[in-house]
């Protein structure tokens, strides 16, 4: 039960919202799906003087494809996104990401944007959006901007988003040329879970992209894997320098879902389970997109 | 026997529809009007401290706010088996979630926002945190006053120790036959505490009305046992039995963890402060995580002897149960286990020590399995390990020693019927023992795991049941007994046997959930034993109104009653086979005769049941005497899984369990008893676990990060079996069957991970990462440093 007290509006209109937000700054909490914001109220975690609530703007909710460019609106939800056909057959990495993203109840509920606002270490968006290199739309009284993922994540909890702005969406081009991409997630059980560790990987016939979650304080890239991955080694050896190269860019914790040692062995077996899904999948022979490679894995057997 | 046409058939459950539908009602969705208040509880933020001081002035303040209750309002002491526990804590808190105060407001949220103005000062005390620093000599006394508690004449506490009691089981000399033995396998095992985890969390509402009656509505397993309870706690309030009323809706979900009374107490307590308001007090997820019973920790360690060609010759086994801060009703399940912890074989010598140790943890107590789930893991991973050590198939040495009927039990008395071998055979044959299944891919390893099992009812002596049914215009029945409807079937087991006895179909036929005023009296929904008990209540019970039926009839066309039978809602003669009279015709308004007046009137039976033989007078020193156990249930079980090696991660193909339940009632429920309980046993030895700070604090109180099964996690195939060898003195020859299921689900787990990677994990749970990184050898369980001393059988 939530025994703080608050204001709560909602707004029809960015322009109203980045009103109020700039009214309240600091003491403002925005409210979309509400799946992470309302159970910190409950357990007193968080005590702002009003919610906005955006899901009354209807330009928020929002989901396109056009131009070879995908925008998700603030408002969108996981769900929302993964039933939407462009996609399904674009991106097709948000799909295998979500379907191990918590519940239907939850998914259904909780939006993309929320899930990287709330930026916990663990945030299963955040390494996806990482890898196709999306962009955040900002706005504030100060005027639009554009935050790179790269440059998202500030700490735990921690965001580049500053007093009075809201994310508005989140732009995600499409990959050039032939691609595919394998997300996996180590979870205590094939149950919801949060993840004790993701690896998220993109590749096309030019570009590999490689992130993690749950092994630094926030979700990361790892541009040296990405440079061993693409360079002109045999793939063997290739990924076996990558997963050399693991521990130079994740700093795994011991915490209350596993130790850093199991981490850290499970990046290893992560990753490569995940490029050779990958480069399976850009064969055209993998796996369809949705298994978790850490409790089906097929990759291995059929190449041998 | 004539042909049975309701006990044995799978009957659709009587309640359903109604829970299918929504229809069914729980305490939390009972109307109480626009009065109902609503209390809030301040909670010890420390595992062990003095108070100091409680302000209580700003919260009082708060509009909105009808009264806040410290322990100074409320001195009593209660306790189910052991008077050790304050409704509040007086001056000093010894688990962190302690109930200090509590605020009655009129909405939850002026509740919650006074509570937060409730001012505890304490001194910190240091916390004993485990079992082995709460038994050194220096260890801080966590109850001074043990000695004084008042408990039951089966509890050993040992004074100025945190040894709430000790529960000595000798047999034979175990010292001497170990120096006989072959082989000798020593070590330690250790299991920890664990949540039941109910969908619905401990609510109850109290109203001590204008009238002088205390009527509760309670989340619980055990109305009579709470009234009971409440009752002796509130005697000074000028409260009798017959004053206080306890009714229980339906229940989503128990366990264990809604048996006797643990945050019930608060509803009654609260209710006498607030004459004339219903107040309701609903716990929290994690005040359900943090304020109920936690399943006890146990270390044990086990040391078995045995003879080369696979007979078992002693057993030494010390159980150091983590109790916690109160042991009113935890101390049984140590007792319960220090009775039975040789496991369902024939030990012809036997040493068995279990000890209920207080800590500055939750309170422990019942826990579907009551002991034996613990002790289980460490035992039949033992059992294999030793059948390894001497080349001997570890399915093959159970069944060489597996018990029998007739055989003496620990403490003396003879064994029960029950099939085991049976039990062990098709298990195997099931399971396909002895065959290595085909790995799905590279990478990961099959392996097979077995156990056995057994677990008796652990009840006072005394325990009892009762029922009556009253017969209506229409020939249908209102049946009405005290056993709870807990998702077992319980109403529509008691209703089939009722139709058995009265031949009359199961739908002519109410069972509802207790209410003390109206119900006879059960003492509680626990032990696995309502069918047998309850059961043999309620065949009394129909007898009773046979009886009656017969002696009308009788009276009024002159038959033998001894030529009456019961037949399709009939009343039928042997003697004049064209002799006919349906219920309805007679079981209210009786039966006319040629002078025009009536004979008989409602029919009603009443029935009693209580097991005579069971006594607790055992020797305190060796157990040896009494009779403390109705029955045993016993069985076997096994796993087949599939271990990926990288990753650790246990993927369970199938599971077996054969169970002699000596007559399934309704198959269809002992089924679902088969596959709830080993899914709630799988989920214990795979990825449940609690986890606590250094200061006694629970991390993970929430389903965040304590894992329960989700329909994912469900194995492929569980495939139960029933064996049926009758069990004498129950009813139709049923014996208890609940817990039983999730007893061997940790340890077919642990020897089947055994069998696939090589890897003896001695500590639950065995998630995947332990499994990973002991395969990679690089894991260090706090727990070990080494594995296990032995005595190997000398080369000859």
């Amino acid at each position: 039960m939530i025994s703080t007290e608050f204001e709560y509006a909602r707004p029809k209109t960015l322009r109203e919202a980045v009103r109020l937000l700039g009214r309240h700054g600091k003491s403002a909490r925005i409210l979309a799906g509400g799946t992470d914001l309302i159970g910190w109220l409950r357990d007193d975690l968080v005590k702002p003087d009003i919610l906005i609530d955006i899901k009354g703007i209807g330009s928020l909710g929002k989901l396109s494809f056009r131009q070879n460019m995908l925008r998700i609106g603030a408002g969108v939800t996981i769900t929302e996104l993964t039933e939407s056909r462009a996609v399904r057959t674009h991106f097709p990495l948000f799909v295998e990401m979500a379907g191990m993203l918590a519940c239907t109840g939850i998914r259904n509920r909780a939006t993309v944007v929320g899930n990287i606002c709330s930026a916990v270490p663990c945030c299963d968006n955040g390494p996806v959006l990482m890898v196709y290199e999306a962009v955040l739309q900002v706005t504030g009284q100060e005027g639009d901007r554009e935050i790179p993922m790269s440059e998202w994540f500030k700490g735990p909890r921690q965001t580049a988003l500053r007093p009075g702005e809201i994310v508005t969406g989140v732009t995600v081009p499409k990959p050039a040329g032939r691609h595919a991409a394998c997300f996996a997630k180590l979870k205590r059980y094939r149950g919801e879970d949060l993840a004790q560790a993701s690896v998220a990987v993109l590749r096309s016939d030019s570009i590999c992209r490689v992130a993690f979650g749950s092994v630094a304080p926030t979700p990361v890239r790892a541009p040296n894997i990405e440079r061993i991955l693409t360079s002109r080694m045999p793939p063997e050896a290739a990924l076996e320098a990558a997963i050399d190269a693991i521990p130079k860019e994740t700093s795994p914790i011991t915490d209350l879902r596993s130790s850093k040692e199991y981490r850290g062995r499970m990046l290893g077996v992560m990753l490569e389970r995940a490029v050779k899904t990958v480069a399976s999948r850009l064969e055209g022979s993998g796996p369809a997109y949705g298994v978790n490679v850490l409790d089906d894995y097929t990759a291995d057997a059929e190449g041998k | 026997m004539n042909k049975m046409h309701y006990v044995g058939q799978n009957e659709v459950r009587i309640d359903g529809l109604e829970k299918i539908t929504g229809a069914a009602r729980y305490v939390d969705d009972l109307e109480f009007g626009p009065n109902l208040l609503h209390a809030e509880i301040v909670a010890s933020p420390y595992a062990h401290a003095l108070i100091t001081s409680i302000d209580t002035s700003e919260a009082e303040k708060v509009p909105g706010v009808v009264k806040v209750l410290t322990g100074k309002d409320f001195p009593y002491k209660f306790g189910l088996y052991m008077k050790d526990r304050y409704i509040f804590a007086q001056d000093r808190v010894r688990f962190a979630g302690e109930q200090v105060a509590a605020v009655i407001a009129r909405s939850p949220k002026i509740a919650k926002q006074a509570a937060q103005k409730v001012k505890v000062t304490y001194e910190e005390l240091t916390p004993v945190l485990d079992v082995d620093n709460a038994l050194k000599p220096t260890a801080k006394l966590i109850h001074p006053e043990l000695g004084a508690y008042p408990r039951v004449p089966w509890f050993f506490p040992k004074e100025r120790t945190n040894i709430a009691h000790w529960r000595k089981t000798r047999k034979g000399d175990a010292e001497a036959a170990m120096r006989e033995a072959d082989v000798v396998l020593e070590d330690v095992y250790v299991v920890p505490r664990y949540a039941h985890c109910a969908i619905e969390p401990h609510v109850i509402v109290g109203l001590y009305d204008l009238a002088g009656r205390l009527t509760l509505w309670s989340a619980s397993q055990s109305p009579f046992t709470q009234r009971n309870v409440f009752a002796e706690t509130l005697a000074s309030l000028g409260l009798s039995h017959k004053d206080i009323r306890v009714v229980t809706p339906y229940i989503g979900g128990g366990f264990g963890g809604k048996a006797g009374v643990s945050m019930e107490i608060l509803g009654a307590a609260l209710a006498t402060a607030v004459r004339g308001s219903p107040v309701k007090v609903r716990w929290t997820r994690e005040q359900e995580f943090c304020n109920t019973y936690q399943r006890q920790g146990l270390t044990a360690k086990l040391k078995m002897g045995v003879k080369r060609d696979g007979t078992i010759v002693a057993l030494e086994h010390t159980l150091h149960f983590d109790a916690g801060a109160y042991v009113e009703y935890g101390a049984n399940v140590v007792n319960a286990a220090g009775l039975s912890a040789t496991g369902p074989y024939r030990v012809p010598n036997v040493k068995i020590d279990s000890l209920c140790i207080y800590t500055n943890l939750p309170p422990g107590g019942p826990y579907r399995g009551f002991g034996y789930s613990e002790f289980h893991f460490g035992l039949e991973s033992h059992i294999d390990r030793l059948a390894e050590m001497i080349g001997m198939d570890p399915v093959a040495f159970r069944r060489h020693n597996a018990i029998r009927e007739g055989d003496t039990l620990p403490y003396g008395a003879e064994m029960n019927p029950g099939n085991l071998v049976e039990a062990i055979d098709r298990v195997a044959a099931d399971i396909g023992w002895g065959k290595k299944e085909t790995p799905s891919r590279p990478g990961v390893s099959t392996g097979k795991g077995f156990s056995l099992f057994w677990k008796s009812p652990a009840m006072p002596p005394n325990a009892a049941s009762s029922a009556f049914l009253k017969f209506n215009e229409d020939g249908s029945v209102n049946l009405m007994v005290s056993g709870m409807e807990i998702g077992q079937g319980f109403l529509t087991v008691m209703a089939q046997i009722a139709a058995e006895e009265l031949a009359l179909p199961v739908s002519k036929i109410r069972v509802e959930t207790p209410d003390t005023d109206r119900n006879a009296y059960e003492w509680q929904t626990v032990g696995s034993h309502v069918t047998w008990g309850c059961g043999n209540a309620v065949r009394a019970a129909a007898r009773e109104a046979r009886e009656k039926m017969f002696d009308v009839v009788h009276r009024a066309y002159g038959f033998d009653p001894a030529d009456l039978y019961l037949e399709n809602e009939h009343v039928k003669s042997r003697a004049k086979p064209d002799f006919t009279l349906a219920y309805r015709d007679f079981v209210i308004s009786g039966i006319q005769t040629p002078h025009g007046n009536f004979l008989g009137g409602p029919v009603l039976g009443s029935g009693m049941f209580m097991p005579e033989f069971t006594s607790a007078t055992g020797d305190p020193e060796t157990s040896q005497g009494g009779h403390p156990n109705v029955h045993y249930t016993v069985g076997a079980a096994a796993a087949s899984v599939e271990v990926d090696r990288a990753t650790g991660k246990v993927r369970v193909l199938k599971t077996s369990l054969a169970v002699d339940v000596g007559k399934a009632i309704n198959p269809d429920l002992v089924n679902g008893q088969v596959v709830g309980g080993m899914v709630q046993g799988l989920a214990t030895v795979l990825y449940e676990d609690m986890k606590f700070d250094e200061r006694g604090k629970l991390l993970n109180p929430n389903f965040t990060d304590y894992k329960i099964p989700t329909a994912r996690d469900i194995p492929d195939v569980v495939s139960p079996i029933i064996i049926e060898t009758p069990q004498p003195d129950g009813p139709f020859g049923a014996r208890g069957v609940g817990e039983h299921t999730m007893i061997p689900s940790a340890p077919i787990i642990a020897n089947a991970v055994n069998d696939a990677v090589g890897v003896r994990i001695k500590s639950m749970p065995l998630t995947a990462e332990k499994i990973a990184l002991e395969i990679a050898g690089t894991y260090a369980d706090p727990h070990f440093t080494t594995g296990g001393r032995c005595k190997m059988p000398t080369e000859n």
